[in-house]
């Protein structure tokens, strides 16, 4: 199968402010591979390196050694991001503008036509529901309908890679699930999506393949089935591959 | 015991004006400032004196079009003398106008930002000294007790706009304000006497003036002994025009007395004393 | 370029969206009309002081509205994380740079217009004098000048977090270079060693924003400023936004932008 995100002994150092602490590692030699077509989970409790890996494929971070490529190409080089969408968590997207015109925005990024552009927005906004209120401000919109607004600025390229960081992170049960039925639909489109989150029972209804990662190391990598082989669920199985000890009062 | 948010805004506003009505007559003696008369000075208090300088200032940048120098240029050189009612007398703007405080350019700078700075010595004219008016109605606003905006003003009003009404207005305004200023007493009569050919008045106010030069403070004597200078041979024209030659000739004695140029005068006697050597003699009066 | 213009037209329409320039030009606009409407002498032909006053009005406003809205460009995106998506489109910091400065020139140019058409017409209403080539002019060299405090408070931004502080310091910069520009060197030769040499150096190598400041002309009717030194002003003016924009690209491509 062909990876289209790949990231190869990447490591990425931060600078502690104390000087005496010496540098933080954040990643430590990272081998991943995502292939097309898959919904890839990426779990680890917070701190454990999911935000960095993911910063380092968007291009906000330089790995300290290393590397990362998306389709082949080197994650450094601004085009390796023409063909991918990217959910940021906790987001508020410009408030002084319509959802239509965010979208429009972005979609001028990507140079695409006019006449492109009014398809796809129409598309979207019937996709993320929010039809009714795309002439609308986004100032005026609630945290759901604004995640929803963010989900559809990242699909506005028709990306064949989704990158979503925490994508249901502070929504309601029925903002959630509004998420999940989304990233279903772009599965059954053949999207592939690179999604980190906490919701363990939402990742085990959807990804096709899990990695772990705590404090900056691939813990486990696999299948939902091999990576809970010999635990109840992925809940249980996460809590056993991150060192979990449950307190004797529990 | 629960209040409603109604009847405690009730009691506060009730109290607020308890309050500020028993406190307004003790607060009238805590400050001078809002016992002022105009609004300006109850905004800056005696700091509107530095506001008055600076917009009579702004009204010499106006009479010359933006050519002046800057607080820099004038520490640099000589200080500037700012506008007076001398302004306009053709021989005066001349030699000003070949003043020059740019001087060569310094370095490239300054040379290539000349090109955006007014560098030629103009003067307003063709009426567009009423441009500087609103500046002095300012000052004479923010600093009542500035005379020379009064004399500049009217001097500008009368000789250069053609409207002695409105000269005669500012000045008495002035002197509402001034009771004691001879300069504005003189002014006055020029405005009497050079726009209305009222001798009279001219004379009146003339006269006025020397009386209250006489009882000035003798260091504003000193300074201003050529106020005087230009009262008392006014005073001495008038007189030569209205034929009064015994007088006219007095006040030129008087004038020569704190002239720099008592000979000037003096060929101005001997020419009266010549129209009255056909005339019946006439016996000088008391001049003051 | 449909990048830039794209980050450039978001820009524009938050400038028109906020409240900023409206207040301003209302504020700017009864100031100016009060003063037209007084009476001085009962002269209604008096005029210079209503420009002087409009053209000050317009200056402070526009310096406030560019570098108000340049200050919050960059740290307003980190705050609300709008960079993160944006960067993840194929787009570069330096075209982030170029564009978010473009908008804001462009906006600010917009604001210019309104206020210059506001002027021309209170002032020519009341002369019946309408110099058209001189106000194209002013407006011009006032719009290139805040295309260099663009750059600047722009630069400012990327080391700056808080808004505040970069439009605060840009503001204080500018009203020096503005009040004390020319005069710099003269205030040079005035001091000791080694202020001499620190000011005299200060004079040559800072931007003379103060060549585009041609109020003066317009106020007392004093016709055009050579074209030569015009164009001469508008690439003095082109070199210093480069390299401010430069300085600021140089900045934001290191920037961390994740703590």
């Amino acid at each position: 199968m062909t990876a289209i995100l790949q990231t190869q002994k990447l490591r990425v150092e931060y600078r502690s402010r104390d000087f005496r602490q010496g540098n933080k590692i954040a990643l430590n030699g990272l081998d991943l591979e995502v292939h097309a077509g898959e919904v890839f989970g990426f779990l680890g409790p917070n701190g454990a390196g999911k935000t960095t890996t993911m910063n380092v494929l968007l291009g906000f971070v330089p790995p300290s050694s290393g590397g990362a490529s998306l389709f082949g190409i080197d994650v450094r080089q601004p085009i390796a991001r023409q063909r991918i969408g990217y959910l940021p968590e906790l987001t508020y997207y410009y408030k002084f503008l319509t959802a239509e015109e965010l979208l429009r925005f972005y979609a001028k990024i990507f140079g695409l036509t006019r006449a492109e552009t009014d398809k796809r927005i129409a598309e979207l906004l019937k996709l993320v529901e929010l039809e009714h209120a795309a002439k609308r401000p986004i100032k005026s919109y609630s945290k759901g309908m604004q995640q929803r607004v963010g989900l559809a600025q990242s699909l506005i390229n028709n990306p064949d890679l989704l990158i979503l960081d925490e994508p249901t992170s502070g929504l309601d049960p029925l903002g959630r699930m509004k998420v999940r039925e989304i990233i279903q639909r772009l599965k059954e489109q053949g999207k592939t999506v690179f999604f980190s989150s906490h919701e363990l029972g939402e990742v085990e209804a959807i990804c096709d393949r899990v990695a772990i990662l705590d404090q900056g190391d691939l813990k486990a990598i696999g299948t939902v089935a091999e990576v809970s082989a010999g635990s109840a669920n992925l809940e249980q199985a996460f809590l056993k591959i991150v060192g979990y000890q449950p307190s004797s009062a529990s | 015991m629960k209040i409603s948010p109604l009847s405690m805004l009730a009691v506060l506003g009730a109290l607020a004006f308890t309050l500020s009505a028993s406190l307004a007559l003790t607060a009238d003696n805590w400050s001078g400032r809002a016992k002022s008369d105009n609004v300006f000075g109850m905004m800056f208090g005696d700091g509107r004196k530095l506001f008055a300088n600076h917009f009579f200032t702004m009204a010499d940048v106006y009479f010359h079009s933006g050519y002046y120098p800057s607080v820099f240029d004038q520490r640099a050189t000589e200080e500037k003398e700012i506008i007076s009612a001398s302004h306009g007398h053709k021989d005066s703007e001349e030699d000003e106008k070949n003043e020059d405080f740019l001087g060569k350019p310094k370095d490239w700078v300054d040379a290539f930002g000349r090109n955006f700075r007014i560098t030629q010595h103009t003067h307003l004219e063709n009426h567009n000294e009423r441009e500087i008016l609103p500046w002095l109605r300012l000052a004479a606003d923010l600093d009542p007790q500035k005379t020379e905006v009064y004399t500049v003003g009217a001097f500008f009003l009368r000789e250069h706009l053609n409207r002695p009404d409105q000269a005669e207005v500012f000045l008495r305004e002035g002197l509402r304000n001034n009771p004691d200023s001879y300069e504005i007493l003189f002014e006055l009569g020029r405005v009497y006497h050079d726009a209305y050919h009222d001798l009279d008045r001219a004379r009146n106010v003339w006269q006025l003036g020397i009386k209250k030069f006489m009882v000035a403070p003798a260091d504003r004597q000193k300074d201003d002994k050529l106020i005087f200078e230009e009262l008392v041979v006014n005073l001495a024209r008038i007189e030569d025009e209205a034929g009064n030659y015994g007088a006219a000739i007095d006040w030129f004695h008087a004038a020569q007395k704190v002239s720099p140029a008592p000979d000037a005068l003096q060929k101005q006697i001997d020419a009266i004393q010549k129209k009255m050597a056909a005339l019946i003699p006439v016996t000088p009066g008391k001049l003051y | 370029m449909s990048k830039i213009f794209a980050l450039a037209g978001v820009v524009i329409k938050e400038l028109y969206r906020r409240k900023d320039f409206y207040v301003l030009f209302v504020l700017t606009a009864l100031l100016t009309l009060g003063a037209g409407m007084v009476n001085f002498f009962h002269d209604d032909k008096i005029v210079r002081y209503v420009k002087d006053i409009c053209l000050l009005l317009i200056w402070v406003s526009a310096l406030v509205i560019s570098v108000v809205t340049t200050a919050r460009q960059i740290p307003a995106e980190r705050e609300a994380r709008t960079i993160f998506p944006l960067l993840a489109k194929p787009v570069s910091r330096a075209q982030v740079i170029v564009g978010k400065f473009l908008g804001c020139w462009l906006a600010t140019g917009v604001a210019l217009v309104v206020f210059y058409f506001f002027f021309a017409v209170v002032t020519g209403s009341k002369e019946h004098f309408w110099p058209w080539a001189a106000y194209l002019e002013a407006v011009w060299m006032h719009w290139v000048m805040l295309g260099v405090v663009i750059a600047m408070v722009l630069l400012g931004s990327i080391y700056f977090a808080a808004p505040s502080s970069t439009s605060t310091i840009t503001i204080i910069v500018v009203g020096g270079i503005l009040l004390l520009g020319t005069h710099l060197k003269i205030i040079a030769l005035q001091q000791p060693e080694p202020m001499q040499f620190i000011l005299t150096l200060g004079y040559f190598v800072m931007p003379h924003l103060e060549w585009y400041d041609l109020r003066d002309f317009v106020v007392y009717d004093m016709g055009l400023v050579p074209v030569r030194a015009v164009a001469l002003a508008t690439l003095y003016a082109a070199v210093w936004t480069g390299i401010f924009l430069v300085l600021a690209w140089l900045g934001f491509r290191r920037k961390n932008l994740t703590t």
